[in-house]
């Protein structure tokens, strides 16, 4: 997978995560019942619940800011720096979806569909972000390996920072 | 000489090359431990990372969950000065389901409470022992302990520890049960009420049997009745706790307006008035 389709995926699904805790923080200030498909409707027990805040801030809110922060870091220009703050968000962000999955499991015993959501697209965005951490600007490899064996400039990637 | 030059220089080339080839393997190696050395940088942020993140969980999980949960050990100190407490209190007086007091009293009060409500146990530690002393234990009154959902956060929850109440009533321990909760209650919104902090309550329970009662826990019968109680307490207009019914046993009951929860006078006098009514 090229460095661009990655940062293309991991931006697809940190707009998805935006979208989705967006909904949850308006649900939380509007007082709205969630939807949901399980029978009780546990996800609206799990959001009106003492959980659903964490120091008189709403979860679903943090999680809003996590996302949108975590958009900024894939938005700003490919670089060592970006990169390592996007695994560090997106690791911050599945340390903070562990602690609510294990509130609702092992505190409140409800499942929250909404919740498992946000958590596997967390969980999926972790592991592309750190795949893309370890492995570096591939693209850069591939140019400058393109560049010894041809040295016709080649035109640098849309968003790569300039060198 | 051409023929010794041709070869000088086909000597000069291949040394040539070599250097060249040498120079290439350095590069390729100092590329190599570079690329090594980067790698291993990064996995050690990683690292760093990975362990700040497992920290910063740690902390939440700590302070959202340590200071709520209370839990009285049920053969500890505190549990036994509870249950001596709650038995000199009601000890010897009837009860029925969810009813104590001499079944035909004269006077019926109807409790409305919810037993993670503060205010309830207030009023459950401050004026009802009196009314128990004057008017229950000596057969004018008896009082029912109806649910209603105020402090309870969490409906299932609020519905889990109502019934775990009214399954002790199965027995007519009821009231122990009660008066134990309100004992303990641990801090509101706190989440300190689960399965454990329940099953620890009604081990406190003198003489209560844990397997009749862990069957009555699930009878449909007591899930509708915190149903009905909540549509009484929603008909009668109450939306706090404790709130008050009280009348002629068998007749219509009225609010019971009240001004103080651990002052007992506003009660005496309900109670007096319709006892010479």
């Amino acid at each position: 997978m090229s460095a661009r389709a990655l940062r293309t995926t991991l931006i697809v699904l940190a707009g998805l995560g935006v979208a989705l805790a967006g909904y949850l923080t308006y649900l939380h200030y509007s007082g709205t019942t969630p939807p949901c498909s399980i029978k009780g409707n546990p996800c609206s027990q799990v959001q009106k619940s003492r959980y659903s805040e964490l120091d008189g801030v709403p979860v679903a809110l943090i999680g809003l800011i996590g996302y949108i922060v975590i958009l900024g870091s894939l938005l700003a220009s490919e670089s060592e720096r970006a990169r390592f703050a996007t695994m560090a968000l997106t690791l911050g962000g599945l340390g903070f979806s562990a602690y609510l999955t294990y509130r609702e499991v092992f505190t409140l015993h409800k499942i929250c569909e909404w919740c498992v959501g946000s958590a596997a697209l967390m969980t999926i965005m972790m592991g592309l972000s750190v795949w893309r951490f370890l492995r570096g600007d591939v693209d850069a490899r591939a140019r400058a390996l393109a560049q010894a064996q041809d040295p016709e400039p080649i035109a640098p990637p849309l968003g790569a920072a300039p060198s | 000489m051409n023929q010794q030059g041709v070869e000088d220089d086909e000597a000069d080339l291949t040394r040539k090359q070599r250097r060249e080839q040498a120079r290439e393997q350095r590069k390729a190696l100092e590329e190599e431990a570079a690329a090594g050395a980067k790698r291993k940088a990064r996995l050690t942020q990683l690292g760093i990372v990975v362990a700040v993140v497992v920290a910063v969980v740690v902390v939440i999980l700590i302070a959202t969950g340590g200071g709520g949960t209370k839990k009285v050990a049920p053969h500890s100190t505190e549990a036994t000065q509870t249950t001596a407490a709650v038995n000199k209190l009601i000890g010897g007086i009837p009860q029925n389901g969810d009813t104590i007091g001499n079944p035909n009293a004269p006077v019926t009060l109807q409790y409305f409470g919810d037993l993670e409500c503060p205010i309830c146990k207030e009023f459950t530690l401050g004026a009802l022992p009196t009314i128990i002393q004057k008017w229950v234990r000596t057969g004018k009154v008896k009082v029912e302990y109806r649910s209603l959902e105020t402090a309870t956060r969490e409906p299932e929850v609020f519905k889990t520890q109502q019934v775990a109440a009214l399954a002790a009533g199965k027995q007519n321990k009821m009231w122990n049960f009660v008066e134990t909760f309100y004992h303990e209650q641990g801090e509101e919104d706190s989440g300190y009420v689960n399965e454990s902090y329940i099953q620890g309550i009604a081990q406190q329970v003198p003489g209560l049997n844990l397997a009749t009662w862990t069957t009555d826990r699930s009878n449909a019968e007591l899930s509708n009745q915190v149903a009905s109680d909540a549509q009484t307490a929603t008909n009668a207009g109450f939306t706090g706790t404790p709130s008050f019914l009280i009348g002629k046993t068998g007749g219509t009951p009225s609010k019971l307006e009240y001004s103080s929860l651990t002052d007992p006078t506003s009660f005496n006098e309900a109670i007096e008035k319709l006892l010479k009514a």
